[in-house]
């Protein structure tokens, strides 16, 4: 059973440490608006900002570029830079979509890419980054399930922009942001599946 | 103008003005996530006062020179629209009055905020007061706190204000303009319910050591009633959600 829970509310009269929670005084409280399983005590955030974590793949705009650094555009609060070295060299210009695998972040803030790759043409689109797992699905079953649908290409970003190329894009879009906005609701799998099927 | 000359009788055979009982609120309802463009919102009317309240972050500081690099910042911005009030009480743009309640709201939410999970971000805080009816930034407060929320800003609590006056020996909660202006005094506070933290208390006039604990006590009842109602105005948004497809 899913329940919703706020910021303060207590979860445990037991020290739980986890993410999205805090402890005082031997108690644990939830510190997010959120969905939370009491049987398994894991909270799911509805709403906030991407928190990166290494290896994360994300979708952004190369914003400049100096010698061979190039800082993009992650819609995320500090900076995301993509370095070349002697052995790699890239050339991208400004305005570019990248698609990239986080290698390292410093103090919270400042994120390391790697692996870049541009994206052409496609459209891009944002979506809350918390929603991103839901849109992925299990074992990617849902995003899948989208492309194979819609016959287009995908690439997720973990910070919530998204690119699509070729196929029915509007219906892909279609799916993504009704996931965006049902993703706290079960059965949503069975519900999309429908969606998709009636095109 | 408020004097005590002209000072209208407030209370009237055991009951206020606008016919509420001392210890009662006015009629307070809240809706969460109400802009589509801000990251969280909340719009709240607390008996004649309207208040919008917008959060976006934590995002990029802007000016850079003022980004911390080890905890985020909060910004907030109090205003009342030029609209919002019939008497002098509520002027527009950045004067003396606003200035004071963005910096104390701001303090208010930084006892509850984690500022340290998102370092050199900043937290934008926007309160619009559309219409003022006293009591603009208890209201205010109560609506950012949904807003933040709303935005799934991590907190230690979803805060809650009320303001608490003196007309006499009486004490009267959550006072209105009229009350506000010839009352004896007045006490805003912001309260954090889980542990009963006081984490804004303003004061004008004067309160006896006995009535000051009283009246703090009355916050804390009235705020049962004001938390309740922000939780469900947070809760609502998804639940409507799922109602539409039978879900959990």
């Amino acid at each position: 059973m899913k329940e919703i829970i706020l910021p303060g509310d207590l979860l445990a009269e037991t020290e739980v440490r986890g993410p999205y929670s805090y402890i005082e005084n031997g108690k644990t409280y939830s510190m997010v608006l959120g969905m939370y399983e009491k049987e398994r005590g894991a909270i799911v955030p509805l709403e906030g900002v991407w928190a990166p974590r290494l290896e994360d793949t994300v979708v952004g705009i190369v914003t400049s570029s100096r010698n061979s650094v190039y800082e993009v555009d992650l819609k995320f609060h500090g900076r995301a830079l993509i370095i070349g070295g002697k052995f790699e060299r890239f050339t991208f210009n400004v305005g570019d979509v990248v698609e990239a695998t986080i290698k390292n972040i410093e103090d919270k803030k400042t994120i390391i890419l790697s692996y870049p790759r541009l994206l052409e043409g496609g459209t891009l689109i944002s979506i809350k980054a918390m929603k991103v797992p839901r849109v992925i699905g299990k074992d990617n079953t849902m995003i899948k399930q989208i492309s194979n649908s819609a016959k287009s290409l995908i690439v997720v970003g973990k910070n919530g922009l998204i690119w699509i190329k070729g196929g029915d894009i509007a219906l892909a879009t279609e799916a993504i942001l009704r996931i965006q906005d049902e993703a706290h609701v079960s059965g949503l799998t069975e519900r999309i599946k429908k969606m998709l099927e009636k095109n | 103008m408020a004097s005590k000359a002209n000072k209208p009788e407030l209370i009237v055979k055991g009951k206020r003005l606008d016919g509420r009982a001392f210890d009662e609120l006015r009629p307070l309802k809240i809706e969460a996530s109400v802009l589509k463009n801000a990251d969280g919102s909340a719009y709240l009317e607390w008996g004649n006062n309207k208040v919008l309240a917008a959060v976006y972050g934590p995002m990029e500081t802007q000016p850079k020179h003022m980004a911390n690099s080890s905890r985020a910042i909060i910004k907030c911005r109090y205003a009342m629209a030029p609209f919002s009030s019939l008497s002098e009480h509520g002027r527009t743009g950045p004067n003396r009055r606003a200035t004071e309640i963005s910096k104390v709201t701001k303090e208010a939410f930084e006892n509850v905020v984690m500022l340290n999970e998102f370092p050199g971000s900043m937290i934008n805080i926007f309160i619009e007061i559309l219409q003022s009816d006293g009591g603009t930034r208890a209201a205010g407060i109560t609506a950012a706190a949904v807003a933040l929320a709303s935005a799934g800003i991590h907190m230690k609590d979803l805060i809650y204000a009320v303001s608490v006056g003196k007309v006499g020996e009486h004490l009267l909660l959550d006072l209105n303009m009229i009350e506000d202006n010839y009352s004896d005094s007045d006490m805003p506070m912001a309260i954090s319910p889980r542990n009963g933290d006081v984490v804004l208390l303003q004061m004008d006039g004067e309160y006896t050591k006995e009535e000051l604990s009283k009246a703090i006590a009355m916050a804390e009842e009235a705020g049962k009633t004001i938390s309740k109602i922000q939780k469900e105005a947070l809760r609502s948004v998804y639940k409507k959600v799922s109602d539409k497809y039978g879900g959990e």
